[in-house]
């Protein structure tokens, strides 16, 4: 869409922007420079990448919030695609079609992520890393939809989501020794005791700095592929502006290549899916069996 | 004379190249951790294709680590930009 109104700055002149904004000549000057600064590349990259308003077609409900929107749209797509799963398969006989994709991922979070790493707790934070997986793989999928966003690219949303890690990290070391036990478990056995005042702000950095690797991870993987995916295609309206011979050639290069980092984006989506998953495991685990 | 205001006519010149410069290094540290992390697997996988499962799940893990480091970096370049 953004791209779209680059083109058609492109081909058509900013004038026609700055004209709507004449008749107060006082004003031309500052509707210039707000036309310039709202075509400018940049202004269109942060356009696409930031939250803003949406408002819903053919309507006059405007929503604050892209972002927001979209997290409800991929918490319901995973909601109603598990519960449709979930019907199937206490219908009885081989689970077909949605079914069987959920179980095989459902079996593999069990399976290879939550027992290997938590290890008999993990049957108990089976639901949570599900959730998580589900959720990101929906919300950067959906994301990858034109007209839509990845609530996942805005760091509210991935602080969020490793708030819930962090809490269920604490909970598993809580929930088994005490706060008192959970707490001492952070010192290694066998420390000298004049490590100590080094050890325990270090230990109570690490506590936070997990889930902080997290949102950053999950933040940046998913804000970065949209930026690369916008540059690309602004090269075509970019090159125009010099030569449009050259913006014709520069089509065929940039669209395959925004068409590769789509692809790649799909993969990513299931890789930082799992990885947030894996690691959340890892760390629960890392609570739930402290080195003794 | 202070070094912020000797640059303060080229603050945006400045972060935009630096933030370049930021993200083309990184890309020399990423390429070069997550390189010898695939070649290493890929022996792995050779000498021992039982362990294939395994080695794999152990390569996206350490994967995503070297990445989320390279991210940070990268999330500074864009902070460089965007609040140049």
């Amino acid at each position: 869409m953004n791209i779209l109104s680059l083109l058609a700055s492109a081909t058509e002149g900013a004038a026609e922007h700055a004209a709507e904004h004449a008749p107060a000549a006082a004003h031309a000057a500052e509707a210039a420079g707000h036309a310039a600064e709202h075509d400018s590349p940049a202004a269109i990259l942060m356009h696409h990448i930031l939250d803003h308003p949406v408002k819903i077609w053919f309507t006059n409900i405007e929503i604050p919030s892209k972002h927001l929107m979209f997290i409800i749209v991929a918490a319901l797509a995973v909601s109603i695609i598990v519960q449709l799963a979930k019907r199937r398969y206490k219908a009885g006989g081989v689970p077909s079609g949605a079914a069987s994709i959920v179980e095989t991922f459902v079996l593999y979070v069990r399976d290879e992520i939550a027992e290997k790493n938590i290890g008999h707790d993990g049957r108990k934070f089976t639901p949570l890393l599900c959730s998580f997986f589900f959720f990101i793989l929906f919300a950067a999928l959906i994301g990858l939809m034109p007209f839509t966003a990845t609530p996942t690219s805005n760091i509210n949303v991935t602080l969020a989501l490793a708030a819930v890690s962090f809490v269920a990290q604490q909970y598993a070391g809580i929930s088994k020794y005490g706060v008192g036990g959970h707490f001492h478990n952070l010192i290694p056995p066998g420390l000298p005791a004049w490590l100590l005042p080094i050890m325990i702000p270090v230990e109570i950095l690490g506590m936070f700095t997990k889930p902080f690797a997290l949102m950053v991870r999950l933040f940046a993987n998913m804000l970065a592929g949209h930026i690369v995916i916008t540059c690309l295609l602004m090269l075509i309206p970019l090159v125009a502006k010099v030569s449009a011979a050259l913006g014709i050639v520069s089509i065929f290069i940039a669209i395959p290549l925004a068409l590769f980092i789509m692809f790649l984006e799909v993969l990513v989506a299931f890789i930082q899916a799992y990885v947030f998953t894996l690691l959340s495991a890892i760390f629960i685990g890392m609570y739930a069996h402290p080195s003794h | 004379m202070d070094p912020a205001t000797a640059i303060a006519p080229y603050t945006a010149a400045v972060a935009y190249g630096s933030a370049g410069l930021a993200a083309g290094l990184t890309i020399i540290g990423a390429a070069a951790g997550i390189g010898r992390l695939a070649a290493a697997a890929m022996e792995g996988i050779a000498r021992q294709p039982n362990a294939a499962g395994d080695i794999r799940g152990a390569m996206l893990l350490a994967a995503a680590l070297i990445e989320g480091a390279t991210l940070f970096s990268l999330v500074v370049s864009v902070l460089l930009v965007l609040l140049k």
